[in-house]
């Protein structure tokens, strides 16, 4: 039998669309089971409320209309927004700057950028815990304030200045990922572009200006949009640190989605918070779409 | 420093790589060569400067922190590491979240390599639905799915369990699509010569496909191990026993309780540590995929 023959009997027996089928089949009982299932289920039980014995009971827009009358999610909401206010644009500045500072190939600059990696692959529960000693009072960072003439306080016992403190915590663990994403884009800047900036008689200050930086908008614009997706997801750094506290300063969206499903077991409530949660990152991701088309 | 030795002696030429020194004309020279090199050295260290405090403090007598907190190393002592290893949890957490990163990175790899296969060089029903709507899962975040991925596995007796733990983590979108993204790359020809000498689906998967496959099962690896190490909320949510802790929940719970602060860093470090080998040597093979593989999954 030759090996033409004995693939036209394999072909026979089992057909070719069954294995393609069994291969993706492991990988798609997962993912209906654990991503898809969960997911719409996630949006019916934000119309339902669902009790610890395993009984649900239809809500409609129940859950929607408590929503918007609590002070604890508008404050969730408003907490989650000034932290991403905060951290975002730190992030992206302090990578934008890292990433041109080490873009030219000097000795050391591949440690630098080493460096500057370091917390991204670093948990936030153990960023969290070293950051709680640094801010706490007597800590390095209110002993940095108080040589500039600031009054030594614990950051994170304080009303105001609680949310600031983790949301820097959360540009201390996002950067390194910024500068990453902007040098990939620094380094398909053509070279000839500068090369002739100079030749046309272009300063170092010009030429950044009016040739890097145009290059680099694409590569913010991702970082943006990357960034607040994260932002919008604070949580281990909170939970470690600051818990929401002091009376709710750091009280963030996911934080609030935690305590209302896994500690007051108010599951389609918590449902909820989670489909704002998705909207918020829809929006996001709309503008996203809707600018770049306008872009190109 | 040895530690700056073994980065820059473990880094491989990549295509990423800026050009050379000699070979760039507007590499800096002089004045603005010593600034860079001033404001770079100084955000390195600000960068660096928690991790230090953590090791040095990790170090301090048990209760002798206090403030201001010293963080010169000298007078260090291994009592509060030797005190964290002689808590037989502690042992059972870092055994935990081995398993826990470990089983993953191997099923994970498994199931997204077949998948990514199937969709990159089969036919068959479905595909395109199929491929599409994992792919569209990407945009949910992962707190919508939450409560009921909770309430499923609680109901099936999931919590303080191996598989509750692990198997939801399983359904990896990004890896099937990074999986399904190269394999497309592999040239059909390669894929319909072994057909044609004899070769089954499954042996074409596991010897010619999976062997070609390596330097992306090395990255998504590397990344899928970094994920479950670093993960907390699902193990915080599934391991209730405190047998069942992982080594990000476990430590949050010591820093809950008045335990001294130079135990709770100890343990950090023994969290660290693992973490910051595997940057050190898979350093470039992070940083050149980071970009790829994109934020955590």
């Amino acid at each position: 039998m030759t090996t033409i023959e004995r693939r036209a009997r394999r072909g026979r027996s089992l057909s070719p669309g069954w294995i393609g089928l069994g291969f993706v089949l492991p990988c798609f009982l997962l993912f209906l089971m654990f991503r898809f299932g969960p997911a719409i289920a996630g949006v019916l039980l934000s119309f339902a409320n669902y009790t610890v014995g395993g009984n649900l009971e239809w809500k409609g827009l129940l859950n929607y209309q408590r929503l918007i009358a609590d002070p604890g999610f508008l404050n969730a909401l408003r907490v989650t927004l000034v932290y991403t206010l905060i951290s975002v644009p730190l992030t992206i500045a302090a990578a934008t700057g890292l990433a041109l500072l080490t873009r030219r190939a000097f000795r050391g600059a591949r440690l630098y950028r080493s460096i500057f990696f370091l917390p991204v692959v670093t948990s936030l529960i153990l960023a969290g815990v070293v950051f709680t000693w640094i801010f706490s009072s007597g800590g390095p960072w209110s002993t940095v304030l108080s040589a500039f003439g600031f009054p030594v306080t614990d950051w994170l016992e304080s009303g105001t200045f609680a949310l600031p403190a983790v949301a820097l915590v959360g540009v201390w663990t996002r950067f390194g990922y910024g500068v990453l994403i902007i040098l990939a884009r620094l380094q398909e800047v053509p070279r000839e572009l500068e090369e002739a900036a100079v030749v046309d008689g272009a300063g170092p200050w010009r030429r950044f200006r009016h040739v890097v930086l145009p290059q680099l908008r694409p590569a913010v614009f991702f970082l943006v949009i990357i960034e607040t997706t994260f932002s919008f997801q604070a949580f281990d750094t909170i939970y470690v640190m600051t818990s929401g506290g002091p009376v709710d300063a750091t009280y963030s969206l996911v934080f609030d989605l935690y305590q209302e499903s896994f500690v007051n077991f108010d599951f389609g409530y918590a449902g909820a918070i989670g489909v704002v949660l998705f909207v918020l990152t829809l929006v996001i991701a709309l503008i996203q779409r809707a600018t770049l088309g306008r872009e190109s | 420093m040895s530690v700056v030795d073994t980065i820059t002696g473990l880094t491989r030429p990549s295509a990423t790589r800026a050009p050379t020194a000699t070979g760039d004309p507007f590499a800096p020279r002089g004045l603005a060569k010593v600034l860079t090199h001033l404001i770079a050295a100084v955000c390195a260290l600000v960068t660096m400067f928690p991790l230090y405090a953590m090791v040095v403090l990790s170090l301090r007598r048990p209760g002798a922190i206090e403030f201001p907190a010293s963080l010169v190393p000298w007078d260090l002592s291994g009592e509060s590491f030797a005190r964290i290893f002689a808590t037989p949890e502690v042992w059972r957490w870092m055994v935990n979240t081995l398993v826990y990163a470990l089983v993953s990175v191997v099923l994970i790899l498994l199931i997204s390599a077949m998948a990514g296969y199937a969709f990159a060089k089969r036919r068959f029903k479905g595909r395109e639905v199929m491929f599409w709507s994992l792919v569209s899962m990407l945009m949910v975040p992962y707190q919508v799915t939450l409560i009921p991925l909770f309430i499923l596995v609680a109901r099936s007796g999931g919590v303080d369990t191996y598989w509750g733990l692990i198997l939801p983590g399983l359904a990896n979108v990004q890896a099937v699509f990074l999986m399904r993204q190269f394999i497309m790359g592999i040239p059909d020809d390669l894929i319909e010569a072994a057909r044609i000498d004899g070769c089954g689906d499954w042996r074409i998967f596991a010897r010619i496909v999976l062997p070609l496959c390596k330097p992306i099962l090395a990255t998504l690896g590397i990344f899928v191990f970094l994920w479950h190490w670093n993960d907390f909320l699902w193990p915080l949510l599934v391991g209730q026993d405190p047998a069942m802790r992982t080594l990000t929940t476990g430590i949050a719970s010591l820093q809950a309780e008045q335990i001294p602060l130079s135990q709770v860093f100890a343990g950090s470090v023994v969290a660290f540590v693992p973490i910051f080998l595997a940057y050190l040597v898979g350093q470039r093979y992070i940083t050149d995929n980071a970009v790829a593989v994109g934020i955590k999954g």
